[in-house]
C-alpha cells in the first residue's frame, strides 16, 4: 500500500536542475502572488506569463521523476529533519492543481473587471500564491511537521479567499468555515500528538515501519480523520460547503472546490493507508457515509434553486464516489486486482472532478455575469444568446454524470469493475443512483436554459477568454478520460 | 528535592487550570481577555519549567503579546455609541444546549483519558504523577466544551485558543520537548495566532454590518438591553 504514495528510499539523487524547480514550484506562486497585489493585472497576459514558469518548472520535475524515478529531499534544520518527496502520485497531483490554478488565474482578470469588485481584490492575489504554494508542498510532504504546516497554510488562505466578497452572508459563512478549519486543525494535532509520543517520529516512513494496531493508533486515526473530514466537506460534516460556495467569487469557487477539498482527501487517504492498513471497521463507515452522501447530495442539488448551490450540493455527492472507493482501498482481503483498479479509479475521479469542478464553476459564473442573476429560473433563454456557456457547463456535466469519453467515466468503470470483483453489490447500486440523480440534476438546469417563451434580456458580453478557459478545462477533462494511459502510468510508476 | 519540583509543577499546573477556567467563563469579555494574555504567560513559564526557552519566548510573543493584543485591540476599537461591542456578553444559553454540551465533554474526556492512560501507564497508578499532563486533559475538555457552548464568537475564539495550549502541552507533557515536538508547537502556536486574527478582524466587521456577534442561527445582541 505505502509504495504506491513513495514512502521508500529513493535510487539516485535529483539533479542540480530539479532542486531549482522545487524552489520555483514552492517560492514562485507566493512570490508573483505579492507581485500581483502591487500591480494588479487588469489583462490576461501578464498573468499567463507569470503562470508559464511555474508551469515550467513543474513539468521540469515530471520528466526527471519519469527518468530517474522517486526523487527525494531531506534537511536537518536544527536538529529538525524536514523530507519531500516527489512520487507518481504526487507529481500527478502537482500537474493537476498547477495547470488548474493556472486556468483560473487567468480567468480571474477578466472576471474582476467585469464584476468591479471592492477594495478587498488586492487581496486575492497573494492569498492565490499562497493557496498554490501550500497546495504543492502538500503532495510533496514526507513527514507530519511539513504536511501540518501546508495543510494549515492551505486552510487559512482558503478561509481568506472566500471571504474577499464581503458581503455579510459570506462573512457569515466564512466565520463558520473558520472556526471548524480551526478546530478541525486541532482535532489532526492532537492525533499527531498521539503518534509522536507512541512512536516518537514524525517521519512517514518511520512512522509506517514502527505503527502497531492499538487502541492509541485508531484514538490518533479518528482524530486525524474527523479534522481532515471536517475540512474534507465529507458527508455529513459538509454543511458550511454550500453557503460558502454561494457568496464566494467565481474563482475562489472553482479553485477550492476543485483543488482544496481534495487535498484533505488525499492526506486522510494516505495517513490512514499508514495507520489503520488493512481494517474493516472505518473505511466501512466512510463508504458507507459515502453511499449516503451520493445520494443526499444528488437530491439537494435536484431541488436547488440557484446554480451556485446546485454545484456546490454536486460536490458532496461527487466527493461519495470516492468515500465509497476507501474499503477498496484500505479494507481487508482485497485481491490485488481490486484493490489496483480501485485505487486508479479513485484518482482519476479525483482529478477528473477537479478539472469539471473548475470548469462547471467558471461556466456557472459566466453565465451568471450574462444574465445578472444566480437563479437556475434566470437561465431562460440562455440557449440561445449564451450556447457556448452552456456547452461548457454540459461538457463539464457529462464528466460528472460519467458518461464515455470523459474521465469520470474511466473512473467510474475502474470502480465499478473493482467493487463487481469484491461483490460490494449496496456500492454498485449507489454508483447508478447518483450517475441517474447527476443526470436529472444537469438535465433540470437544461430545460430552464431551452425555455425558449422567456423575454429577451440584455446580456452583459463577456470579457475575452473567460469561455475559452473554461472550454480548456472541460476539454481537459475529456482528454483525462481518452488519454487515460498517460495518468496511470505516472500511478503506477511508483512500484518501479 | 524532587518534592519542591512536584510542588512547582502542580503549582504551575492548578494556575493554568484556575486562569483557563476564568478566561472560559467570565462574561465580562475584557476581563476575559486579560486572563487570556495572563494564561499565555503562565503557558510560557511551563514551556521553560520544560526546558524549551525557545518555545517560552515564542509563546510570550505570539501567544500572550500579539493574540492576547488583537484581542483587546478590536475590543476597545470598535465605534463607540451605536454599535459598541459589548463588554459583557449577555446571551443567554438554554439548559438543552448545556445539558447537551455538558455530556460532550463527558465523553470527549473519557476519550482523551483512556489515550493517556495507554500513553502514560503510570498515570493509572497515580493521577497526580503529572499535574500538568492531567491539567492539560481537563484544559482541552473545557476548551472544547465551551467552544461548543458559547455563542458569542469572541468567546468562541478565546475558547479555541485556551483548547489549542491544552492540546500544545498535552503534546510536549506527552512527546517530550524534542526539537521536532517544539517546532511542531510553534508551527500551532503560528496557525493560532493567524487563525484569531482573521477571525476577530472578522468579527469586527460582522458587528459592523449586522451588529450582532454570533452566527446567523445563533443571535447574541450586541447592543445592551436599555
Amino acid at each position: 500500500m505505502i509504495w504506491r504514495f513513495g514512502l521508500y528510499d529513493n535510487t539516485f539523487d535529483p539533479l542540480w536542475m530539479t532542486d531549482w524547480a522545487l524552489a520555483a514550484v514552492l517560492l514562485l506562486p507566493m512570490v508573483f502572488g505579492a507581485l500581483g497585489a502591487v500591480f494588479r493585472p487588469s489583462r490576461l497576459l501578464p498573468v499567463a506569463l507569470a503562470c508559464l514558469p511555474i508551469l515550467l518548472a513543474g513539468g521540469v520535475m515530471v520528466l526527471d521523476y519519469q527518468q530517474v524515478g522517486l526523487l527525494r529531499w531531506q534537511w536537518e534544520v536544527a536538529g529538525i529533519e524536514l523530507t519531500l518527496r516527489l512520487s507518481g502520485l504526487s507529481a500527478l497531483m502537482l500537474l493537476i492543481t498547477q495547470w488548474t490554478a493556472a486556468a483560473v488565474a487567468v480567468y480571474t482578470p477578466g472576471y474582476l473587471r467585469l464584476t468591479l469588485p471592492n477594495a478587498s481584490v488586492r487581496w486575492l492575489w497573494p492569498l492565490m500564491g499562497l493557496l498554490v504554494s501550500a497546495l504543492s508542498l502538500i503532495w510533496l510532504a514526507a513527514d507530519l511537521l511539513i504536511l501540518y504546516a501546508a495543510l494549515e497554510s492551505m486552510g487559512l488562505a482558503a478561509v481568506g479567499m472566500l471571504l474577499l466578497s464581503g458581503k455579510s452572508a459570506a462573512l457569515q459563512a466564512g466565520m463558520r468555515y473558520l472556526l471548524l478549519a480551526l478546530v478541525g486543525s486541532l482535532a489532526f494535532l492532537l492525533g499527531v500528538a498521539l503518534l509522536m509520543s507512541q512512536w516518537g517520529t514524525l517521519d512517514l516512513i518511520a512512522l509506517e515501519a514502527r505503527v502497531e494496531p492499538e487502541p492509541l493508533t485508531w484514538v490518533a486515526a479518528a482524530l486525524i480523520g474527523a479534522g481532515l473530514a471536517l475540512k474534507a466537506a465529507l458527508f455529513p460534516l459538509h454543511g458550511w460547503l454550500t453557503p460558502v460556495h454561494e457568496n464566494a467569487w467565481t474563482p475562489v469557487s472553482a479553485l477550492h472546490a476543485a483543488l482544496v477539498i481534495k487535498a484533505s482527501l488525499y492526506i486522510l487517504m494516505m495517513l490512514w493507508g499508514i495507520l489503520l492498513p488493512e481494517t474493516l471497521f472505518a473505511p466501512r463507515l466512510v463508504a458507507w457515509l459515502g453511499m449516503l452522501a451520493i445520494v443526499w447530495g444528488g437530491l439537494v442539488a435536484w431541488r436547488a434553486d440557484s446554480l451556485k448551490t446546485l454545484i456546490a450540493s454536486s460536490t458532496v455527492g461527487q466527493l461519495g464516489y470516492l468515500m465509497v472507493a476507501f474499503p477498496l482501498v484500505l479494507g481487508p482481503n482485497i485481491a490485488p486486482l481490486p484493490l489496483s483498479l480501485a485505487w486508479d479509479g479513485f484518482w482519476l475521479h479525483l482529478m477528473g472532478h477537479a478539472l469539471a469542478k473548475a470548469a462547471m464553476f467558471m461556466a456557472a459564473g459566466n453565465l451568471i455575469i450574462a444574465t445578472g442573476e444566480s437563479s437556475l429560473k434566470a437561465l431562460a433563454g440562455t440557449s440561445r444568446r449564451l450556447p457556448l456557456s452552456l456547452l461548457i457547463f454540459g461538457m463539464a456535466a457529462v464528466t460528472l454524470m460519467g458518461l464515455p469519453p470523459s474521465a469520470g467515466f474511466t473512473a467510474k468503470w475502474l470502480l465499478l469493475q473493482s467493487m463487481v470483483l469484491t461483490q460490494q453489490w449496496l456500492a454498485v447500486a449507489a454508483l447508478l443512483a447518483g450517475t441517474l440523480l447527476t443526470a436529472a440534476y444537469v438535465f433540470r438546469v437544461f430545460r430552464y436554459s431551452f425555455d425558449e417563451t422567456a423575454p429577451r434580456h440584455d446580456y452583459q458580453p463577456l470579457a475575452p477568454g473567460m469561455d475559452a478557459v473554461a472550454l480548456c478545462l472541460a476539454v481537459a477533462a475529456f482528454a483525462l478520460g481518452l488519454l487515460a494511459h498517460f495518468p496511470l502510468g505516472l500511478l503506477h510508476g511508483g512500484g518501479a | 528535592m524532587i518534592a519542591s519540583i512536584d510542588t512547582v509543577e502542580s503549582g504551575l499546573a492548578v494556575c493554568l487550570l484556575m486562569t483557563a477556567i476564568g478566561c472560559l467563563f467570565d462574561r465580562h469579555l475584557l476581563r476575559a481577555c486579560w486572563l487570556l494574555v495572563l494564561f499565555a504567560l503562565l503557558m510560557s513559564t511551563a514551556w521553560w519549567y520544560l526546558n524549551a526557552p525557545w518555545l517560552a519566548l515564542v509563546e510570550v510573543i505570539l501567544g500572550s503579546a500579539l493574540t492576547g493584543g488583537g484581542f483587546i485591540y478590536v475590543l476597545r476599537t470598535l465605534p463607540s455609541q451605536r454599535l459598541w461591542m459589548p463588554r459583557y456578553d449577555r446571551t443567554r444559553v438554554e439548559w438543552p444546549h448545556r445539558l447537551t454540551k455538558g455530556l460532550l465533554i463527558i465523553a470527549w474526556s473519557i476519550m482523551l483519558g483512556v489515550a493517556t492512560q495507554f500513553l502514560l501507564p503510570d498515570m493509572a497508578l497515580s493521577l497526580t504523577a503529572h499535574p500538568l499532563i492531567l491539567s492539560s486533559v481537563v484544559i482541552v475538555s473545557l476548551g472544547m466544551g465551551a467552544f461548543a457552548l458559547h455563542h458569542h464568537l469572541m468567546r468562541r475564539l478565546m475558547a479555541f485558543n485556551v483548547l489549542g495550549s491544552g492540546v500544545f502541552l498535552m503534546l510536549a507533557g506527552m512527546a517530550g520537548t524534542s526539537p521536532s515536538a517544539q517546532a511542531l508547537i510553534t508551527v500551532g502556536l503560528l496557525i493560532a495566532w493567524l487563525g484569531s486574527l482573521l477571525g476577530v478582524l472578522l468579527l469586527r466587521q460582522l458587528v459592523h454590518q449586522e451588529g450582532s456577534a454570533a452566527l446567523n442561527d445563533e443571535y447574541a445582541p450586541v447592543r445592551p438591553p436599555s
